[in-house]
């Protein structure tokens, strides 16, 4: 028993093994710093897991209830800026790295503003 | 009404000593915060349901008086500007708030030993652990500091600690309590949940937190449960005739820890005795929880924490960040401890591309079929279920932490009502060793009064600190 693996679907019927390529990529999406020795470490816990909850496998696909999960739109695993209909720089006062420059809180009398 | 100053005075004094014998139940909390608050009580006359009553609150539960960091760095001096629905609810019935308990980072793990602040100790057998996540709050009742507490269950964090230390813990109805200002580790799953010194304290905890709430679109529109109706004075019976309970055969497996197997047979033939009909049932997708709880837990978790990020909570970790982005993930990595950083990932890989249909969608089969298994059970007549809460007694310290899916496996029999939405609570039913042995009540959707009543008859008919033969 064991789980289709792979955004290209490639290598079903195989345990799942998460490499460190994986452990990369996932730590990039979820925005979190991940050392070498985490990695590794990561490696071999993540695959245990996953080996574990492949025992889902046996369940039928067909047959059992479905959720209920309307037919979801799942949008592409890519890290990027939230969309807005006019850029920001068309209307922000001032910004930096896409973010918008604000007065300190406590200097706002004198209009100084986050640096 | 409880004579609010000297509640809250006896009670500090309770807390002090507990924490001063090395507990560590709670993460902050104050005389001086317990004395204004009687103090406002008695001066505005109030009287409620638990007027005067003192409760200790989990930390991942805002409230504006204490810091709420949920057990972690990265949110380590966090006030929240707002308060909870379950904490403003407390004090309109006059409760006194004793302070914020310890608890796993984010709620995430069995045993108190995944806190950024260190384990709180299990009263009964410092040890062990006071099991988790909610492991502060039953410490800080099981002491015998508070009589009631707080705590959140999202795979059985409150009925866990509860067994492994010897008390009450009620996980409600989804639905049944406001989740507003409980901050979000699997929001399909998590309840506030409450403890009791017994089971009518946990009841009471229970009324006073309960029913319709504007600000969680997921409540249930019902009114708040009554107090007096699940524990008042007549609510205990003297027989269960009449009651049907099923005892499914998954949850007595081989290797259940013999103390807990035979505490549980004494509990059965005690609710034979007093009345009830005892039915063998099956619920066959049981065993499929943990797998299935260590998707759909993670996968929310993962979406839920995404928002901490050194801006908009907590401190920020990174030093000299070369951008913004930098800044996230060095504050993230840092901040979060490694349970935290495990799910978040886990969570994050089983619902990445080519991997949805394989895990989470699969899950939520699982789940469905787990649900059914329930519905079909309580269909058939059953009332309610009892099973062992937990495979075994309090765990020493550091004996699973090597071994996540070890530490997963304690959750065995709690997790399923939580993907199932179902009430369930756990009581004590003996001692094992020394150690209590915890047996746990199931019931139908919203049939919370069905096993309240169950238990307080059992509660009278068992004597919990007697060790099994």
């Amino acid at each position: 028993m064991g789980v289709a693996k792979g955004a290209d679907g490639a290598g079903g019927g195989e345990a799942a093994r998460v490499t460190r390529q994986d452990i990369r990529r996932i730590a990039e999406l979820a925005e979190l710093a991940v050392d070498e020795a985490t990695a590794r470490e990561l490696e071999g816990q993540l695959s245990r897991i996953l080996d574990y909850v492949a025992q889902l496998q046996e369940l039928p696909r067909d047959g059992a209830p479905e959720p209920d999960e309307p037919a979801v739109r799942l949008r592409r695993d890519e890290v990027r800026p939230d969309p807005l209909l006019v850029p920001p720089d068309a209307f922000a006062p001032a910004l930096r790295q896409g973010l918008f420059l604000v007065p300190r809180l406590a200097e706002l009398a004198g209009g100084a503003s986050d640096e | 009404m409880t004579d609010a100053r000297a509640a809250a005075r006896a009670a500090a004094g309770r807390i002090s000593d507990a924490e001063r014998r090395g507990t560590a139940a709670f993460l902050a909390w104050s005389e001086g915060a317990l004395l204004e608050q009687a103090e406002a009580l008695v001066r505005s006359g109030a009287t409620g349901d638990l007027a005067g009553e003192v409760v200790a609150v989990k930390d991942v539960i805002a409230d504006r008086q204490f810091p709420t960091t949920c057990g972690s760095r990265i949110l380590e001096g966090y006030h929240s500007p707002f308060e909870a629905t379950v904490v403003r609810r407390l004090r309109e019935a006059g409760a006194l708030i004793a302070g914020k308990t310890n608890c796993d980072e984010f709620a995430m793990g069995s045993s108190t030993e995944h806190s950024a602040y260190g384990p709180s100790r299990n009263p009964v057998d410092p040890t062990r652990v006071p099991g988790g996540s909610s492991g502060g709050s039953a410490a800080a009742v099981a002491s015998g500091a508070v009589d009631m507490a707080l705590g959140t269950e999202t795979g059985g964090s409150v009925r866990q600690p509860a067994a492994f230390c010897g008390i009450v813990g009620i996980k409600p109805t989804y639905g049944r309590v406001s989740r507003y200002g409980l901050v979000a580790f699997g929001s399909s799953l998590d309840q506030v949940a409450p403890f009791g010194k017994d089971v009518r304290s946990a009841a009471r905890l229970l009324a006073a937190i309960s029913g319709r709430d504007d600000l969680d679109a997921t409540t249930l529109d019902r009114v708040p449960l009554s107090a007096d109706a699940l524990a008042g004075p007549d609510a205990a019976p003297r027989s269960l005739r009449g009651s049907v309970i099923g005892v499914p055969r998954e949850y007595f497996p081989d290797g259940l820890a013999p103390g807990v197997r035979a505490a549980c047979e004494t509990a059965v033939a005690t609710l034979r005795g007093l009345g009830a009909e005892i039915r063998d049932v099956s619920l066959p997708h049981s065993r499929y929880a943990i797998p299935t709880y260590y998707i759909v837990a993670p996968a929310e978790a993962s979406s839920n924490l995404a928002r901490y990020d050194g801006v908009r909570y907590g401190p920020r970790l990174a030093d000299h960040p070369a951008d913004v982005r930098e800044l996230y993930r060095v504050t993230r990595g840092r901040g979060f401890g490694p349970e935290v950083r495990r799910r978040i990932l886990l969570g994050t890989y089983v619902l990445s591309a080519g991997y949805y249909d394989a895990y989470y969608r699969q899950a939520q089969r699982a789940r469905a079929l787990i649900r059914r298994d329930f519905a079909d059970a309580f269909a058939s007549g059953v009332d309610a279920l009892f099973t062992p809460t937990t495979p075994t007694t309090a765990f020493k310290f550091g004996e699973h932490l090597a071994d996540p899916i070890a530490m997963y496996l304690s959750d065995v029999f709690v997790c399923t009502a939580n993907l199932a939405g179902v009430p369930a609570l756990s009581l004590p039913i003996g001692r094992s060793e020394g150690l209590p042995v915890g047996g746990q009540l199931i019931g139908a959707m919203e049939a919370e009064a069905t096993i309240i009543r169950i238990a307080l008859a059992l509660e009278a008919a068992t004597d919990a600190r007697a060790e099994v033969r």
